[in-house]
Parts: C-alpha cells; sequence; structure tokens
C-alpha cells in the first residue's frame, strides 16, 4: 500500500468509527423504537443464503473476495 | 388508584362505548377511578371493540388483585398480615421486585410502604400541617427496609402497609397492551387516566401524537405534545394535590425517609420511556429529585418534558 | 419546555429496563420485549448458472437452523455443485487450429484465433455448522465449521465471531477470525512453475492456509436506515497458482504459438477489502447500497458498487431489481503470453480472472408466497457481462488480430424457498 494510500485509508477508518460510534443525537433513534428495524428485509445482508451463492460466483470470477463474513470456504474455481 | 367512586360497584362489569375518529376507533371505560381510552388505528369496528374489551377486562383484573380499597385480595392479606410472612403468587412477587428494583436505584426515595404517610397529610389546598411528633410516629411504619423480602414470601411487620399506587396503573397499561399486540398487527394507544403506551405507527407510518395537559388550566388546555411510533408516556407532578403552608407550596409527593413533601418538586414532568411502567418510574424518581428533576432526567439520557 | 434526544444509557434506567422486562415477558404470549421463542428454518436454494460457450453449473443447497428457547441456535448447511463446460486454460489463440488435451482425458476442438478452452466435469460437495450463542444481554458469539470437497481440491476450516451490542443496540461491533486449511491435488500431480510439461512430476499435493480476520461496526442512524462498515484482513499461505492453467510462448515477432508453459504466481497473497453498506427503508420499500473497496499485494485492486431496490407489490410480494458493477486491475504478474527467447519472469499467469477486467450485473428477483402454503419464494434471474481489454497496445504479430479478452455473458438463475416450523 502507497503511503497516500494508507493515509486515506486511516482518515476514512477513522471517519467511519467516530460517526458510526458517535451519539449521532440530531436523528436520535430511541432504542425500542425499532418497529421497522425488526423486520427481516432491514439487515444488512437481508438473505445470507442468496448472499453467500453470489460471494460463490463472484469469487469463481474475479479476483477479489467477499469482505462481509468469516464463514464459508475455499474451491478450486479461483 | 385513587379513592374509589362508583365505578368500584361495577368493577366486574364491562361497560366499554366505542367511537369513530376520523381515522381511527377509540374505546372508552373507567377503570381505577380513571378514564380509560384505547385507541385502535384499524377500519375494524368489531375488532376495535373486542380490543376495547379485553383492555378493559385487564384493567378490572389488575385493580382488583393490586388496589388497596379492597378487603378481598392478596394485598388486603398482606397489609393486615400481623408481621407473618406471606407466600405471593408470580405476578405479584414479579411487581415487589420491581418496587424493590425502584426503591434501590432512587436511594430509598420511592417506597411502597410510604402510603401511611397519608393518615397525617392532608392535600386539599388548605394550609394545614401535621405537627412533627405526628409526622415522627408514621414514619416508625415507614422503611422497605424494614421489610423482609425473599421472594416469594414477604413478611411486613405490623403497623406498616402496602401500597402499589404508584405503579399499579402503569402496569396494568403495559399489561393490557401486550394483551392488545398478541392479538393483532394493527398500532394500539393504551391510556388510562394519562399513562399510556403505543404499541407502533398508525397506517400510513404516521406517529402517535399526545397532547401536554397543561398544569395552569387542567383539562381545559394543552402545552406542546409528544410524537412518537411506540414507547410508554407517564406524567407526574404535583400540579393539582398540594397545600400551602407559610407562602410554600407543598406537592403531595413525599419523601419516605423525611415524611415531609418534596420541596420543589416539578408541576408537571412527562417522560417518555420504552414500557410505561419505565416512564412512570422515572417521572416519579424525577419529581423525588425536587429542584433537580432536570438535571437528573437529562442524566438518564430520556425525553421528557417538564411546564 | 425541553426536549433532550436520548443518547447513553444509564446503569439506572438498565436497571428499571431488567426489572420491567422480567415483570412484563412472564406469562404474556408476544410480551412487548419478547424475541422470537424457540423453532426451525429450512432455507433452500438452487442455482442454474451458464456461462455462454463455457461453464455450467447446477448447485443445489439446503440450510437446516434450530433456535432453542434461550436464544441458542445450531444450523447445518448442506450444498451440492455439479460443474461441467470449459473454462480458458490461459492459452492464447493460434493462427491454425488447436486442441487441447484435458485432464479428464476428453478434449475440446477449438477453431483458430479463439481462446483455447479446457474441458471440464467436476462435482463438488459442502458441509457446513454453526452455533450461535447470546449471553449477557448484548453478546452474540458464534462458531462454525466448514468442509468440501471435489476431485482435486478440498476445504476444511473453523471460524468465530463475537457481536457486540452497544448503545443500547443501536451500534453492534463485531468481531471475526477464521483459519482454513484447502488441499489441492490435481490429476497428473503439482507441476512445477513456468515448466514445459519435460519436468519430473512433482508432489501429488500441495496445501494452502487461509487467515481471516474482521472488523465490522453496524449503526442505526435513524428509524428507517441502517449502515454498516466491514474490513476484512485476508492472508493466503502455500499453493496459490492454478495447476491446470498455462500460458502460450509465443514467437517475438509473428506472434505464432512455439510452446507453453505452466503458470506460477507466489506463495503468498495479503488481502484488505473495505466494505461499506446501507439499508434505507422508504415507505414500504427498502433501498440497498454497497460498495466495497479492495487491494491485495499482487496488485490487484477492484471496486464494486451493489444497489438492489425492493419494491413491494402488496400481499407480502416484492419485485427487486439489482445492478452491481465491478472493476479490478490486472496482478502484477498477469501477462496474456510468454514471448520465446526472452527470459521467463519470476511469476506469471494468463488466468483472464486476474487480469485488468469489468464486470457488469443486471438481474431482479421476485419474492412471493403461495397462498395457503407456509413458506416464501424467491426467484431470481441475473445476466453477468464481463469485459476486458482484448486488444492491448502490446499484442505480438498475429494476435493483434485476435480478441485476447472475448467478452463473457453469463447468465443466473437462483431459485429459494425458506419456511420457519
Amino acid at each position: 500500500m502507497t503511503r497516500s494510500e494508507r493515509r486515506i485509508l486511516h482518515a476514512v477508518l477513522l471517519l467511519a468509527v467516530s460517526g458510526l460510534a458517535s451519539g449521532c443525537a440530531a436523528t436520535a433513534v430511541r432504542p425500542w423504537d425499532r418497529d421497522l428495524l425488526a423486520q427481516k428485509k432491514m439487515r444488512l445482508v437481508p438473505n445470507p443464503m442468496v448472499d453467500a451463492v453470489d460471494q460463490h460466483i463472484y469469487f469463481s470470477k474475479e479476483g477479489s473476495t467477499g469482505g462481509m463474513d468469516v464463514g464459508g470456504g475455499g474451491c478450486g474455481c479461483n | 388508584m385513587s379513592r374509589p367512586g362508583p365505578a368500584a360497584a361495577r368493577a366486574d362489569a364491562v361497560t366499554a362505548s366505542l367511537e369513530r375518529a376520523a381515522d381511527h376507533f377509540v374505546g372508552r371505560f373507567t377503570a381505577m377511578a380513571s378514564p380509560c381510552e384505547v385507541l385502535v388505528d384499524t377500519d375494524d369496528r368489531a375488532l376495535a371493540l373486542e380490543l376495547t374489551r379485553v383492555a378493559e377486562r385487564e384493567a378490572r383484573r389488575v385493580e382488583r388483585k393490586f388496589s388497596r380499597y379492597r378487603s378481598d385480595n392478596l394485598l388486603h392479606r398482606i397489609n393486615h398480615s400481623g408481621g407473618s410472612p406471606v407466600r405471593l403468587d408470580a405476578e405479584t412477587a414479579l411487581l415487589i421486585d420491581y418496587a424493590a428494583t425502584c426503591h434501590e436505584v432512587s436511594g430509598g426515595m420511592f417506597d411502597i410502604t410510604s402510603g401511611v404517610l397519608r393518615r397525617v397529610w392532608r392535600f386539599d389546598g388548605g394550609d394545614r400541617v401535621p405537627a412533627p411528633d405526628a409526622v415522627r410516629e408514621v414514619l416508625r411504619h415507614v422503611g422497605w427496609h424494614r421489610v423482609t423480602w425473599d421472594s416469594p414470601t414477604l413478611t411486613l411487620p405490623e403497623g406498616m402497609e402496602i401500597d402499589l399506587g404508584g405503579v399499579g396503573k402503569e402496569y396494568a397499561v403495559d399489561r393490557a397492551a401486550g394483551l392488545l399486540a398478541a392479538r393483532t398487527d394493527a398500532a394500539c394507544l393504551v391510556n388510562f387516566g394519562g399513562d399510556l403506551f403505543a404499541s407502533g405507527a398508525r397506517r400510513g407510518d404516521h406517529p402517535w401524537s399526545v397532547g401536554l395537559d397543561d398544569p395552569e388550566s387542567t383539562g381545559r388546555a394543552l402545552r406542546g405534545g409528544f410524537e412518537f411510533t411506540r414507547g410508554g408516556l407517564a406524567t407526574s407532578g404535583d400540579a393539582r394535590r398540594f397545600v400551602l403552608w407559610q407562602g410554600r407550596r407543598l406537592g403531595h409527593i413525599l419523601d419516605p425517609r423525611t415524611g415531609w413533601p418534596v420541596e420543589g418538586a416539578p408541576r408537571s414532568v412527562t417522560v417518555l420511556g420504552p414500557t410505561c411502567l419505565e416512564a412512570g418510574s422515572l417521572s416519579t424518581l424525577a419529581c423525588l429529585q425536587g429542584p433537580n428533576a432536570r438535571g437528573f432526567l437529562e442524566q438518564q439520557g430520556v425525553e421528557f418534558r417538564i411546564l | 419546555m425541553q426536549l433532550t434526544a436520548a443518547s447513553h444509557p444509564s446503569a439506572l434506567r438498565a436497571r428499571l429496563g431488567a426489572a420491567a422486562c422480567l415483570l412484563l415477558a412472564s406469562g404474556m404470549p408476544g410480551a412487548a420485549r419478547a424475541d422470537a421463542g424457540a423453532g426451525n428454518q429450512l432455507d433452500a436454494t438452487t442455482l442454474l448458472y451458464a456461462e455462454r460457450n463455457r461453464t455450467n453449473v447446477v448447485e443445489p443447497a439446503a440450510r437446516l437452523t434450530h433456535t432453542f428457547a434461550d436464544g441458542q441456535s445450531l444450523s447445518a448447511q448442506f450444498e451440492y455443485d455439479v460443474i461441467t463446460g470449459a473454462s480458458p486454460s490461459g492459452g492464447s489463440p493460434s493462427g491454425t487450429p488447436q486442441t487441447t488435451t484435458s485432464a479428464s482425458g476428453t478434449v475440446k476442438t477449438v477453431s483458430a484465433g479463439q481462446v483455447p478452452l479446457k474441458d471440464f466435469k467436476d462435482s463438488r460437495y459442502a458441509a457446513d455448522l454453526e452455533w450461535q450463542k447470546p449471553f449477557l444481554r448484548s453478546f452474540l458469539s458464534t462458531l462454525g465449521g466448514h468442509f468440501s470437497r471435489e476431485k482435486d481440491y478440498q476445504s476444511a476450516g473453523l471460524n468465530g465471531k463475537l457481536s457486540i451490542d452497544l448503545m443500547q443496540r443501536l451500534t453492534t461491533l463485531t468481531l471475526g477470525g477464521g483459519v482454513n486449511r484447502d488441499r489441492v491435488f490435481p490429476v497428473g500431480g503439482i507441476p512445477a512453475g513456468l515448466s514445459d510439461g519435460t519436468a519430473p512430476p512433482g508432489p501429488a499435493a500441495r496445501s494452502k492456509d487461509v487467515t481471516t480476520a474482521m472488523v465490522g461496526l453496524s449503526r442505526v442512524v435513524t428509524r428507517r436506515w441502517l449502515v454498516g462498515l466491514n474490513a476484512t484482513r485476508t492472508l493466503e499461505r502455500g499453493y496459490l497458482t492454478e495447476p491446470y492453467k498455462i500460458l502460450s510462448l509465443l514467437d517475438g515477432t509473428t506472434g505464432l504459438i512455439t510452446g507453453q508453459r505452466t503458470e506460477d504466481r507466489p506463495e503468498r497473497r495479503d488481502r484488505t477489502s473495505l466494505l461499506g453498506s446501507s439499508v434505507y427503508h422508504l415507505t414500504d420499500d427498502v433501498l440497498y447500497l454497497s460498495y466495497r473497496w479492495y487491494r491485495d499485494d499482487w496488485r490487484i485492486r477492484s471496486h464494486t458498487i451493489d444497489a438492489r431496490y425492493r419494491h413491494e407489490l402488496g400481499n407480502d410480494d416484492y419485485l427487486e431489481p439489482h445492478l452491481r458493477l465491478y472493476s479490478q486491475t490486472a496482478a502484477e504478474f498477469y501477462r496474456f503470453s510468454l514471448v520465446d527467447g526472452t527470459p521467463l519472469p519470476r511469476y506469471a499467469s494468463a488466468d483472464y480472472r486476474i487480469g485488468a477486467l469489468q464486470s457488469v450485473t443486471v438481474g431482479a428477483t421476485y419474492g412471493f408466497r403461495v397462498p395457503g402454503h407456509p413458506g416464501e419464494w424467491t426467484v431470481r434471474a441475473e445476466y453477468i457481462g464481463q469485459f476486458g481489454k482484448g486488444h492491448p497496445a502490446d499484442a505480438i504479430g498475429v494476435q493483434r488480430d485476435f480478441d485476447l479478452f472475448p467478452q463473457t455473458d453469463t447468465g443466473s438463475l437462483v431459485v429459494g424457498y425458506s419456511i420457519g416450523f
């Protein structure tokens, strides 16, 4: 990784972590106010099995790996 | 739960009436000496009526079980046990556990044994206050630390009384709301005398809008309100019941450690919480902080209004 | 009047909340705060995948999950793939018809001017086990195992995750790690790198170790908006070369094929990826957006943008169009071919999958329930187009006339079914 790339990476991570970890008071959500968030479709990965199929497809066609999960294994396709 | 009126005579009757508002139904009945409302966001009249009846039956059940005005319930047995241990059922035990937790987190200011102080205090707007000796005498029978609570067995010393009025109405609201939620996906708002719980957004993703009663002209005007989709709302304050003594206004919220009213308590504090129980406890605890009510609630990180 | 936004939990509120929870959850069906009780869930998918003139895959998979009353869950997943067809060998197009021999004994004749393909047929089965346990109200631990095997490849692994709910469950921190031990045992043994096939046979098998570490943060921003950030680092050590792929040796002037060499890749690969995702709930529909940045020490860099829009059709059915855009740069040692007479590089591969390429996926999912029957169905149809620079500036001689990176078109169909019982 080049130095400037590393700097950018650190800046993005710092911004993201502080943004995500702070109170974000202006748009505060009452913790029990989860009527919408409780739905199955309101997840970062709403359909894990189909997502796994996709990971397998793109792993065998491209040079990158998933980046979302640690589960699963390798195959002889890449 | 205050002094019973004619409603007590009809305690077992289901008297709900139903009224149609713009886009929802309002079921009304009287329970725990308070006007009660059940708002249901539906066009199904039969459903709204059924839900109102369910809420009314639950309100009456809780009232029957925990009212200190009845002579045929567990609470009466506890308050007349003469110092003997009483074995509680699961629900009562959990309610006592909750009250014990409130006592602990409030440093002793929330105390369900403090009801006996009403024997010496009359909050009728007059100017009579009890003599210090009289207060001291009654205080000998106040204090949760004197009670032996080893779930499910409660031992109340002779002369002491338990009053669940501080949690009973809020508990009834949460119970009724839970029963309704088990029967319908329609958004409901259960309001027992100003303590309420809303179970979710109305159709079209609209929040419920609850107005705050203006303590200066109670029942006639509103001052602001809350908009929310889910949660419990409860109001405490001494706007209505107080005595005037030496130019000072003493509210009806008593400090169980001194036997005297908390000074500087807010007229009206309304708290929004995840359940009506928690909202009610936090608003009561805020009043017990007197002039520091605002600071206390800010520290708890809850939404509130102080009027 | 005062409006104060909810921010930090206090010990007092936490205790009241716990006591209220106990009181209200007792004896109440579907109590205000109760989470789902014990139950089972079956998820099944079948993938039908076809690359034009190349690989075809049929892959059914099924997963069974049992959740206990205390929130623990155990799940088992099995999948079985059948892969047939042909994939590029890495060789260059020739001026004369060329045939290839394939490890499974079949031979595919390819007309002149086309990228040569190698026939194959393989089946693979995989099994995964996962155990999840929530504890202390804010923690969720996950442990998983994986095993898969095909004719010439085996993978076994263990992984674990810990999720921590912070700030009244508005923020979740996840830490995860995994280790995999893969073994490659190609037909004919492991070939020597960059050899012309005359070298003595190598070992029958070699292994590859993959270690992954992941940190994830997800945050509820508003009542309708959830965002997440994931950072993953993967270290691979061992045999990372493709044993069946080759590079053509070309005459330096004419570009005609004079021979071939096996490929050779480094024995280590360190990968880093950052994934940002967002889920936003409009009135009824949901918008999913994500961006992934990827880099590894083979000098491959990629960007992935993924967008889905779930449009609710009423009565529980939905239509979800999908667009994915992908772009990657070539690995450091990627090349189309080798030039006869020049010194061999240390590493080389003509595997198009580590070359510079772009990919576009367009598709849609239709989700529905069959009235009167339990379970949810999804049907997803997608097209994936993959492109690369087919006429590089440094193409030699006759190679200039050929498309060295032909566009691949792929169609896929996934049928899924989920049911709780």
